[in-house]
């Protein structure tokens, strides 16, 4: 099997994983009253006052096949409905939330995947030694803190202590103000991204301020997972008979390291990355309601609390298709890197 | 052994080799001393675990913490010069290994790197030890090239002969890093590795190389290894249990180009097995370890034909033999453990003939006479009227 | 001359290499310095949890998990005389709280990743161990829980059911039990053809006692690390989608909840902002030393039952 049939074979398993995730998306429809679910049809919140003939229309009466058929149908066409804690229509409310979110994404992945690396690395080459000790034992706080609670003691020493040095929201109130006005263009939506390319370094600098604490807070607990990984499976590698032959020709331990065992090491981590999206979306959940930036988590932490079924549907769909396709994305990365997988 | 012969190209004494575990300070390697002489192959004979692999591990110094080598001396002669392996720092020790005394391992499969090609893995021997002559060859091709070239072209190939240029200095020291090799250099490594590989009897190296380890079958990753071990023409060949993994027909393929590489870069061999047929094939002489120590050494005939050791006796009667009728005899009792090994002589729990004073003092290697030539060297006190080695 | 010898009940560890090798595991355990501060801290939270109704007092005779409250302010008051942590939002003892909040934490840690525990096993094990089409459907359905984020799912599940401690609960035992049948069914597989099982079947051992006696011992490993460790991630979760505001009512003891209580009462005023310190810091804090002696002895064992980590 090479390459490519590899490549169709897990295309189909995301169909099929895909078709379940909308099961139990539905699933959780159904435990909700039809007047409930009226709200997930709907593209306008002056619908609502018709209850019944929303219930007629789409048949929230009728048997759950025909309700699945039917709920299928309004979301292919885009439809997933009104939420209610922002007032507008879920696709709207995902499109205006989706930039926030994505600078936080694009801050701290590379962090802790780097990060993760470099620290896992270190630590099995110098392994029983005081930095391996120091930096198991963080990455063992790190892994065990609070989210929310971490989050909230960086706020409370920096932003409260060092008054304001590095604040929560996303940005000051003059920064706000200028990229709401007309001589800023947005072009992608992302404040960071944006500032730059307007040539405005002040603001720049003023949404780094801001992305500073929430960055950390999600790093440090994710960095933990990835340091693990890399740490076992760097060890597992160093006691290989490629690296003793590697040695036995005459290789200086750096190219050891480097070449030959972390290549390998790696190959695991690789496949924690997909995980690690995943998780990373957890994460802005918790911290983006902290820090008061508006982004999907933000939002879908509201609805929660809110009972604003379609904008919780929302997060589970959107979790459910990013993570299978980031694995999907992780398989092939892994089918390049390691010629065995390809194989079969 | 035997008065310093001026064709001994190692000379090991008194090695002493411990691993401080957690279940206590394994004593591995107790003593052991042997020589072995330009041109030879020697072989090594024992049971698992009784050190073989450990005594030549610690010739490379490839022995890892918690293992230790605790005294003793490597001797390694080459060229008029003499250099003490056990006292030597790693910088040196990694001049050596691959270029003059290099290693093939037993399984070729976990020898080689999964995730490198081949050309990748057997070009980083030449990289490693020529990137002298390497660079030589570039910069000759360079100026071949810029011959009748004008303008810009002209230009491009001065720039990357400075490069050359500057990679020389510091290759002639062969501290050129990994990492900066270069395209051209590299280039150069594959050519080489695409010959060597040839004469291998690796039928279409050029396209072998761009495989996969676990594309290749059990035997011709046995002939990739050896041609890494092999690039650098080196003196001494370490070859530990290199066809033990193997079928029986490509065993013979192997053992047979191992020979015939043999003559062809004239070096000598540290052949390490338990298997007695793969011994007398190959060796010239052959030294019979048993947990840790050495017990026995003599040419191959001699051994095979007048057995002194009741260790060495004991393992040939349990194999099966041409000519030989009769049971085949297992060795009674266990191998030793090494934390706590048995005082005096360590086979003596064993040893049919052993006697009280076996359990008391660790018996000296006695010089016996031989009947088939050569040296005869004994560790018992069966032998002590005989006159004393070390 | 006759020698009467005692009879000594002696545990001769030769015989019987499976003491032998808890032993071996115990000490491991007692020596690592690491696992032994998890050990510790576990302990401690266990004495706190079972001597709770002496340490703190409950007020409300039928109700032990309502906090006490003095009075109605909003504003929060230090540590001082009959609060030893001081009282958050609404006059809540946060003394009381989070030694309360410990014998919550027990619960959830135990009861769900004990019912998590169980399920994923059992249905693994039939997916492992049978094959088949069983296997590829349980494990379809696997793949698709598992293509969820748990958080998330359990929050829509939350928002389903309704906002309570015990429906987090269950939400996350729904939740969580696939990755342990897939583990489970990974060590199944993998044992299956192992050596010893195909020798166990030649001489002509049963399904069953396959199973029980040679498979399951030894793939019940990896799981049971994996439940040491979720016990601190499972009270992890529940305690972030109580700070949402998923969880327990306002006033039940239970440390995620406690922390949602003092969001607005993170940084104090100009010039004092470590004025309500105590109010997000301790119940965290609880949360933090429990989670990490969770974690601390779930790295330790996974350490040691490392087969190739185990005799270094």
């Amino acid at each position: 099997m090479n390459f490519f049939n590899y490549i169709i074979r897990r295309v189909l398993l995301l169909i099929v994983v895909l078709i379940g995730v909308t099961l139990i998306i539905f699933a959780l429809l159904t435990l909700f009253s039809p007047e409930q679910r009226a709200s997930a049809f709907i593209k306008d919140i002056k619908q609502l006052s018709d209850i019944n003939s929303i219930i007629k229309t789409y048949g929230l009466d009728k048997p759950v096949y025909v309700q699945y058929y039917n709920w299928l149908r309004q979301i292919f066409r885009g439809n997933f409905g009104w939420s209610t804690t922002v007032s507008r229509t879920v696709l709207d409310a995902f499109r205006f939330f989706l930039p926030n979110t994505v600078e936080l994404a694009i801050f701290s992945a590379p962090l802790i995947i780097l990060g993760g690396i470099w620290l896992g690395t270190l630590s099995a080459v110098h392994r029983d030694k005081p930095v391996d000790h120091f930096s198991r034992f963080l990455a063992i706080v790190g892994w065990s803190l609070p989210t929310f609670w971490f989050g909230l003691i960086l706020l409370m020493v920096f932003y409260g202590y060092f008054r304001g040095l590095f604040p929560p929201e996303i940005l000051g109130y003059e920064a706000q103000a200028y990229v709401g006005s007309a001589e800023f263009v947005r072009y992608t939506k992302i404040n960071t991204i944006d500032a730059l390319l307007n040539g405005k370094l002040w603001i720049f600098v003023d949404a780094i301020r801001h992305l500073v604490l929430p960055v950390i807070t999600l790093t440090v607990i994710q960095i933990a997972l990835v340091m693990r990984i890399m740490r076992s499976s760097m060890l597992e590698a160093l006691g290989k008979g490629y690296v003793l032959t590697a040695r036995a020709k005459g290789a200086a331990p750096k190219t050891v390291i480097k070449r030959h065992a972390r290549r390998n090491a790696l190959i695991p981590v690789v496949t924690v990355s997909g995980w690690l999206f995943a998780q990373l979306m957890v994460g802005v959940v918790i911290t983006e309601t902290i820090f008061n930036r508006k982004g999907l988590g933000w939002w879908w932490a509201h609805a929660a609390t809110q009972l604003d079924i379609p904008a919780v549907l929302m997060a589970v769909m959107f979790n459910g298709v990013l993570f299978v396709v980031t694995n999907l994305i992780v398989d092939i990365l892994y089918a390049y890197i390691d010629p065995r997988v390809r194989l079969g | 052994m035997a008065a310093q012969n001026k064709d001994t190209i190692l000379d090991i004494n008194e090695l002493k080799v411990n691993f401080y575990t957690y279940e206590g300070v394994v004593k591995a390697i107790d003593d052991i001393g042997f020589d072995l002489s330009a041109g030879d192959t020697l072989g090594i004979v024992g049971e698992t675990g009784c050190g073989k692999s450990v005594t030549v591990l610690s010739v490379l110094g490839l022995i890892l913490p918690p293992g230790k080598i605790e005294s003793g001396d490597i001797v390694y002669r080459w060229r008029g010069e003499e250099k003490n392996l056990a006292h030597q720092s790693g910088e040196f020790l990694r001049t050596i290994r691959g270029n003059e005394i290099s290693m093939i391992f037993q399984e070729a499969g976990n020898a080689l790197n999964p995730v490198l090609s081949v050309e990748k893995q057997v070009s980083e021997s030449f990289l490693l030890h020529r990137q002298g002559e390497l660079c030589e060859e570039v910069l000759e091709k360079i100026s071949r090239s810029m011959e009748g070239k004008r303008g810009v072209r002209r230009l491009v190939l001065r720039c990357q002969r400075k490069t050359y240029n500057r990679k020389l200095r510091k290759a002639r020291t062969n501290s050129l890093k990994y990492g900066r090799y270069g395209r051209l250099l590299k280039n150069e490594a594959t050519k080489r590795t695409v010959s060597l590989l040839g004469n291998l009897g690796i039928a279409n190296p050029s396209e072998v190389i761009h495989r996969y380890p676990h594309e290749l079958s059990g035997g011709m990753q046995q002939r990739v290894v050896i041609s890494m071990a092999l690039a650098c023409n080196p003196s001494i060949l370490i070859a530990d249990e290199p066809t033990s993994n193997l079928d029986v027909t490509i065993q013979a393929q192997i053992l047979s180009l191992i020979e015939e590489l043999k003559e062809k870069y004239r070096s000598s061999i540290l052949f390490i097995t338990h298997d007695l047929g793969v011994v007398s094939e190959v060796s010239d002489k052959v030294i019979v370890l048993y947990a840790g120590t050495l017990v026995e050494y003599a040419h191959v005939r001699e051994l095979f034909k007048h057995p002194l050791h009741p260790y060495t006796e004991a393992l040939l009667n349990s194999v099966p033999m041409l000519g030989k009728e009769g049971r085949l005899e297992s060795i009674k009792g266990n191998v030793p453990n090494l934390v706590n090994p048995p005082s005096g002589c360590r086979f003596h729990p064993r040893c049919p003939h052993a006697m009280k004073i076996c359990t008391e003092k660790k018996p000296p290697q006695y010089e016996v006479r031989s009947h088939e030539g050569g040296e005869h060297l004994v560790a018992c006190f069966l032998y002590r009227n005989e006159k004393q080695q070390r | 001359m006759n020698f009467i010898k005692k009879r000594r009940i002696v545990i001769d560890f030769e015989q019987h290499p499976r003491l032998k090798e808890f032993q071996f595991s115990f000490h491991k355990i007692l020596k690592n310095p690491l696992s032994l501060t998890g050990l510790a801290l576990i302990f401690v939270f266990f004495m706190i949890a079972v001597f709770a109704p002496i340490i703190a007092q409950p007020q409300y005779e039928h109700e032990p998990f309502r906090i006490p409250h003095e009075g109605y302010s909003v504003i929060p008051s230090p540590p001082g005389p009959g609060h030893p942590f001081g009282t958050t939002t609404k006059q809540y003892d946060i003394f009381y709280g989070v030694i309360w909040g410990t014998r919550t934490a027990f619960r959830i840690g135990f009861m769900v990743v004990g019912s998590i525990l169980i399920i994923g096993v059992i249905i693994g094990s039939i997916s492992g161990y049978f094959g088949g089409i069983v296997d590829e459907v349980l494990m379809r359905i696997v793949d698709i829980f598992m293509s969820l984020p748990l958080f998330i799912l359990a929050m829509a599940l939350v928002t389903a059911l309704g906002r309570s401690l015990d429906n987090i609960m269950k939400s996350l035992i729904i939740v969580g039990w696939p990755i342990y049948a897939r583990t489970i069914r990974s060590s199944i597989l993998t044992l299956r053809e192992e050596d010893f099982v195909k020798a166990a079947k030649a001489l002509g051992a049963g399904t069953l006692k396959i199973i029980f006696k040679h498979v399951l011992p030894n793939a019940i490993y990896p799981v049971l690390i994996l439940a040491s460790l979720d016990i601190g991630a499972m009270v992890l979760t529940a305690a972030a989608l109580s700070f949402l505001g998923l969880g327990a009512q306002e006033g039940y003891a239970d440390w995620g909840q406690m922390v949602s209580l003092a969001r607005n009462y993170i940084v104090g005023p100009q010039g004092q902002p470590f004025l309500y310190w105590y109010v997000v810091t301790i119940p965290g804090l609880f949360i933090l030393f429990f989670v990490l002696g969770c974690n601390l002895l779930g790295d330790a064992l996974r350490d040691i039952f490392d087969r190739k980590l185990r005799r270094k």
